[in-house]
C-alpha cells in the first residue's frame, strides 16, 4: 500500500504550528516514513502543488482573498483537511475586534494606497470550507499534532479534550490562581490539552487554545467582574484568541 | 493497607482483571440495514468462548486496539452457542473502526455484563415483544431464547415496526417467523416505498389490535425510540401491566462495563450492574432514565 | 486495638526508621498550598496542614494510568507498573482515609480492580489527627474518626502522639524503632479525651445528614439546580479534588506508525458535557445544572441507596477549589431549609 499523502499549508498567522512540526525532532523520521510530504513549502522548496492529498494540515486564518482561494484549492485536493493552530480553529488573536473600521486601519498602516489592500477580517477554516477536524493551541502541541496524526492513520478522528485547563492543572497538582490568589485565569473557559503550562509556571490562563465544552462565560465575566475587574476588561480578556467561541 | 506477608497482589492483573479483552474472530458480517451489520464473532481461545455464557439482554464490551472500546448489545441467542451476533449501529469511533473490519480480522472482547432480561421469572408466563426500529438488536436474544425453549412460556408475540422494509433489522429471519402457529409475529412498517411488503403497514402500537394480550399472565420487553415508550408504554399500562412487568432495554455509554467508571450511572443504578435491563418501575423512581 | 504513644520530638527519628519500610509521601508546601510528595527529607514534611490540594486518591487511582498495552501479535498485556511500589502515606487525615474505605467498595464488589487492589495492598497509611478549620464538615459526614483503614494513627496529645496500632505492618513499624514507643499512662487518655472535645467544638459547620435522600427526591424539581448550573463552570475541579468521585474515561492512544497502542484511564467528571453522551450524539445530561444536579444527588442520595452512605467526607475540597464559591454546604442547608427553599 502506497504512503498516504499529505500537505502542510500556512494561510495569514505566525507559522507557529508549522514550526512545531518542524520541531517534532524525535518524531520527524517516522512521520516522513508514514506520510508522504509533498507540498509544504516551510520546509523545502521541491513541492508538488497540484497534486490530490490524503491529508492537509491548514494552518493561520483567512484573511485576504488570496488567502481564500488558497484554501478552497487545498480542500479541493484533500480528501481530510485538518486546521491546526488557534487562529485556524477559532481566527486567533487576529479576529479579536472585527467591529473597527477596517479602511481606517488600512490606511494608517500602508498610507493612501491601502484601501486597495488584499485585507479580508479574519476567519477560521470553517467558515469558508468544511473541515475534518480541529487541533487547537498556540501553537498545537507536539504531543496532540503526533498522537492525531497516528489516529487519523489508523482510519480515526483524533482523540483531543474538550474539559477546562483546569483539569490539567489540578492533575499536576497546582495552587489555583482564582481561587487563592484572585488572579483572572481563564483556566476554566479553556480548553485543555496544554498539560496547564502557564499555570503551573504561575502564570494566569490567557485562553490561547480557545474555549472548552459549554464553556460559561457569563458565570466567568461574573466572577471576575466580582473580583474587581471592569466588565469590559473581562470581555476584552476572553475574547483575545477566540472571539466566535465566546459569542456562542 | 499492607499485610505483614507480602503477597504478589500484581498477579490479579493478568488473573483476575475484569478489564482484559480476549481475542476474537470476526466469522461473518451481514449487511442487514444500512450501517447497521451484523457481525458474528468467535473466540480465539476455546475455553474462553465457552466460559461466556450469557442471558438474554446482556452485553459486552467490544475492542478495537487503538481506537477504543465500546458496549455492544449482544443479539445472538445463549440457546445458540458457539459464537456471538451484535448488531452494531455504525454510530462512534469505535464501531465506525470495527466497520473498516473484515471477515477472519480479530477485535478484543469482554463480558458479558449487566442483569440481563428475568428470564426465570418471565418463564411459565406469556411473553410480549415491542420493538421500535433499532430496538430490535436488544430483543432478539430473548425471542430466539423463548423460541428455542418454547415449552417454558406461554403466548409469544412480537410486534416490531421500522420506518420501512429496508430499514428491517433481522428482516428475513422474522418474516419467516409470521407463518409459525406457535407464535403471533407482527411486523408493521411506516411505509412501503417499494410495494412489496407483505406484511402490515402502519404504526407500531396499531399492532395491538392484531394480538391476542392477558396482561394479568404476560411480561412485556420493550426497546426503541423514545417515541416508542411513549406509545407503547401508555397502551400497556391501559391493557393493565403491572409495571414491574414492563422491562425495558437502556443504552448509556459504558466505559468499563462493571460498576465503577461511572458513566452509565443513573440516578442511584449503573447501567451495566443494575441494567441494561430496568422495569418500568424503575423508570418511574429512576431520574432522566428514558 | 493495640494503643501506644511517641513523644513527638522522636516522630523524625521514627520517620527515619519507617524508611526501610518504603518511600515515605508527606505533605509538602506548593504554591501556598499543600500536596503529598516523596520527601527527599524529613524537614519538608508539614504535618500541621489544613487539607492537600489533591487527595490521596491520587496514589490508588492516579491522574492518568496505563491499563494495558497493546501489541499485535501478544494482544492487551496488562500493565502492571509501579503497582508494587511500596509507598508510606505519613500523614492522612481521618476524612482522607475514611474516603478510602468508600473507594474500597466501589473498587471492591463482585468486579474487584486489580490496579487499586494491587495499590491499596502496597501502600501504608500512617493517619494524624487535624483541627477542623472553615471548610471542615466531615464531622457531620461521620469521617472525623477512623476506626480501620489505617496501619498506625497519631492523635497530638500534647507532648506526645497517642498512637492506635491499625495493622500487623503498623507493629512492625513500631517494633523495628525498639523501645521508641512507650505505654500510655491514663492521663495520656484524659488528655486524649479532652483534646477529642475539644475538637467537636471546634467544628464552625454542620450538615444534617440524616433523611437528605429523602430531600433529594423531593427538592429534584427545585430552581435551585437551574440556579447553580447558571453558575458552575464545568471547569472539573471539585471532582479532581475530590477524594471520593472515582469516574473515569477510558481512552486508547495510538503509537505512530504500528499498530501498538495502549489503553489509559483518565479521571473524569459528570460535569463535563461529554459524560453521558452516547454514541450517536443523544446526550443524557445536555444542561450544565443537570450535571451539576446529578453531582450532589450521585454523591447524597445514589451513593446512600448503592452503599449505605453518602460518598462525601466533608473535607472541604470542593469547597476551597470551587472559582465561583459553589458551597456544598450551603446547597444543602438550602435544600433543608424552610425559608430558604427557592420557590418551584
Amino acid at each position: 500500500m502506497s504512503k498516504p499523502t499529505a500537505g502542510i499549508f500556512g494561510l495569514t498567522g505566525c507559522a507557529g504550528d508549522q514550526l512545531v512540526i518542524l520541531n517534532c525532532e524525535d518524531q520527524l523520521l517516522d512521520l516522513v516514513a508514514l506520510i508522504d510530504i509533498r507540498d509544504f513549502l516551510m520546509a523545502g522548496s521541491a513541492n508538488d502543488t497540484g497534486c490530490d492529498l490524503d491529508i492537509a494540515f491548514v494552518e493561520g486564518a483567512v484573511m485576504s482573498k488570496r488567502d481564500e482561494q488558497a484554501l478552497r484549492r487545498v480542500r479541493a485536493r484533500a480528501r481530510t483537511l485538518v486546521a491546526i493552530g488557534t487562529c485556524a480553529v477559532w481566527g486567533g488573536v487576529a479576529a479579536t475586534d472585527e467591529s473597527a473600521p477596517r479602511d481606517a486601519w488600512l490606511e494608517e498602516v500602508y498610507g493612501p494606497t491601502g484601501a486597495d489592500y488584499d485585507s479580508l477580517p479574519a476567519r477560521a477554516l470553517h467558515e469558508v470550507v468544511q473541515v475534518d477536524y480541529q487541533i487547537t493551541g498556540c501553537p498545537i502541541e507536539k504531543d496532540e499534532f503526533v498522537s492525531a496524526v497516528a489516529n487519523l492513520l489508523n482510519g480515526d478522528a483524533p482523540l483531543l479534550p474538550q474539559y477546562a485547563v483546569c483539569v490539567e492543572c489540578k492533575f499536576r497538582e497546582c495552587g489555583c490562581l482564582l481561587t487563592e490568589r484572585g488572579e483572572v485565569c481563564c483556566g476554566p473557559m479553556t480548553v485543555a490539552g496544554c498539560n496547564a503550562r502557564c499555570p503551573a509556571l504561575r502564570i494566569p490562563c490567557v485562553g490561547c487554545r480557545g474555549p472548552a465544552a459549554d464553556a460559561n462565560f457569563a458565570s466567568a465575566t461574573a466572577m471576575f467582574t466580582e473580583g474587581g475587574v471592569s466588565p469590559q476588561d473581562v470581555a476584552r480578556k476572553l475574547r483575545t484568541f477566540a472571539p466566535q467561541g465566546v459569542q456562542q | 493497607m499492607p499485610s505483614a506477608i507480602e503477597a504478589p497482589v500484581t498477579d490479579a492483573v493478568w488473573s483476575a482483571n475484569p478489564y482484559q479483552p480476549h481475542a476474537a474472530r470476526i466469522v461473518r458480517i451481514y449487511n442487514m440495514v444500512e450501517n447497521n451489520h451484523l457481525f458474528t464473532l468467535r473466540f480465539v481461545d476455546e475455553d474462553i468462548g465457552l466460559s461466556f455464557r450469557h442471558r438474554p439482554g446482556q452485553f459486552a464490551m467490544l475492542s478495537i486496539p487503538g481506537t477504543g472500546e465500546a458496549p455492544i448489545s449482544i443479539s445472538s441467542s445463549p440457546s445458540r452457542p458457539g459464537v456471538l451476533e451484535l448488531c452494531v449501529r455504525r454510530a462512534g469511533r469505535v464501531t465506525n473502526a470495527l466497520y473498516r473490519m473484515k471477515t477472519n480480522d480479530l477485535v478484543g472482547l469482554r463480558g458479558p455484563y449487566g442483569n440481563g432480561f428475568p428470564v426465570t421469572e418471565i418463564e411459565g408466563h406469556d411473553l410480549l415483544l415491542a420493538a421500535g426500529g433499532l430496538g430490535m438488536a436488544p430483543l432478539r436474544s430473548l425471542l430466539w431464547y423463548a423460541l428455542d425453549n418454547r415449552d417454558r412460556f406461554g403466548r409469544v408475540t412480537l410486534m416490531y415496526g421500522a420506518r420501512t422494509p429496508a430499514d428491517m433489522l433481522f428482516r428475513e429471519e422474522l418474516v419467516s417467523l409470521v407463518d409459525r402457529t406457535d407464535m403471533n409475529c407482527l411486523l408493521t412498517v411506516d411505509t412501503d416505498p417499494g410495494s412489496v411488503w407483505k406484511n402490515h403497514v402502519g404504526l407500531l402500537p396499531g399492532l395491538f389490535d392484531h394480538a391476542e394480550i392477558d396482561a394479568s399472565r404476560t411480561f412485556a420487553a420493550v426497546c426503541g425510540p423514545p417515541v416508542v415508550y411513549k406509545f407503547i408504554l401508555r397502551k400497556l399500562l391501559d391493557l393493565g401491566f403491572r409495571k414491574d412487568r414492563i422491562l425495558m432495554s437502556l443504552e448509556r455509554r459504558m466505559k468499563c462495563g462493571v460498576g465503577k467508571c461511572g458513566h452509565c450511572s443513573i440516578g442511584y443504578k449503573y447501567t451495566c450492574l443494575n441494567g441494561p435491563i430496568f422495569t418500568y418501575w424503575d423508570a418511574i423512581n429512576l431520574p432522566e432514565m428514558i | 486495638m493495640k494503643i501506644l504513644k511517641l513523644r513527638k520530638d522522636r516522630l523524625d527519628f521514627f520517620a527515619s526508621v519507617v524508611q526501610q519500610f518504603g518511600e515515605v509521601h508527606a505533605p509538602v508546601e506548593v504554591d501556598g498550598g499543600y500536596a503529598f510528595r516523596r520527601l527527599s527529607r524529613w524537614s519538608e514534611a508539614r504535618l500541621n496542614y489544613p487539607r492537600t490540594i489533591l487527595p490521596p486518591k491520587k496514589y490508588f487511582l492516579p491522574q492518568r494510568e496505563t491499563l494495558f498495552r497493546f501489541v499485535p501479535e501478544k494482544g492487551y498485556v496488562p500493565s502492571a507498573e509501579g503497582l508494587d511500589t511500596r509507598i508510606i502515606l505519613f500523614g492522612m487525615h481521618a476524612c482522607d482515609i475514611y474516603s478510602l474505605n468508600i473507594l474500597d467498595m466501589v473498587f471492591g464488589g463482585a468486579y474487584p480492580d486489580p490496579y487499586y487492589q494491587a495499590r491499596r495492598k502496597h501502600i501504608v497509611i500512617i493517619g494524624i489527627d487535624c483541627i477542623p478549620d472553615k471548610h471542615c464538615f466531615c464531622r457531620s459526614m461521620r469521617a472525623d474518626f477512623v476506626d480501620h483503614g489505617f496501619d498506625l494513627f497519631f492523635y497530638d496529645i500534647g507532648d506526645y502522639y497517642l498512637t492506635m496500632v491499625g495493622t500487623a505492618l503498623g507493629d512492625d513499624m513500631v517494633l523495628a524503632t525498639g523501645p521508641l514507643f512507650e505505654q500510655p499512662a491514663e492521663a495520656d487518655v484524659d488528655e486524649y479525651k479532652r483534646r477529642s472535645s475539644n475538637k467537636r467544638a471546634a467544628f464552625q459547620l454542620e450538615v444534617e445528614i440524616r433523611d437528605l435522600p429523602e430531600i433529594f427526591e423531593m427538592e429534584y424539581q427545585s430552581g435551585i439546580w437551574d440556579e447553580l448550573g447558571e453558575k458552575c463552570l464545568s471547569c472539573g475541579s471539585c471532582s479532581m479534588v475530590c477524594p471520593t468521585c472515582y469516574c473515569y474515561d477510558v481512552a486508547d492512544s495510538a503509537d505512530l506508525g504500528t499498530r501498538d497502542g495502549a489503553r489509559m484511564r483518565i479521571w473524569d467528571s459528570c460535569l463535563f458535557s461529554t459524560h453521558a453522551l452516547v454514541a450517536g450524539g443523544e446526550n443524557f445530561r445536555h444542561s450544565r445544572a443537570s450535571r451539576i444536579k446529578f453531582r450532589f444527588y450521585h454523591k447524597q442520595r445514589g451513593f446512600v441507596a448503592e452503599y449505605g452512605r453518602p460518598s462525601c467526607v466533608g473535607c472541604g475540597r470542593c469547597v476551597a477549589a470551587c472559582p465561583v464559591k459553589i458551597d456544598i454546604v450551603e446547597v444543602l442547608e438550602r435544600l433543608r431549609g424552610v425559608q430558604h427553599a427557592v420557590s418551584h
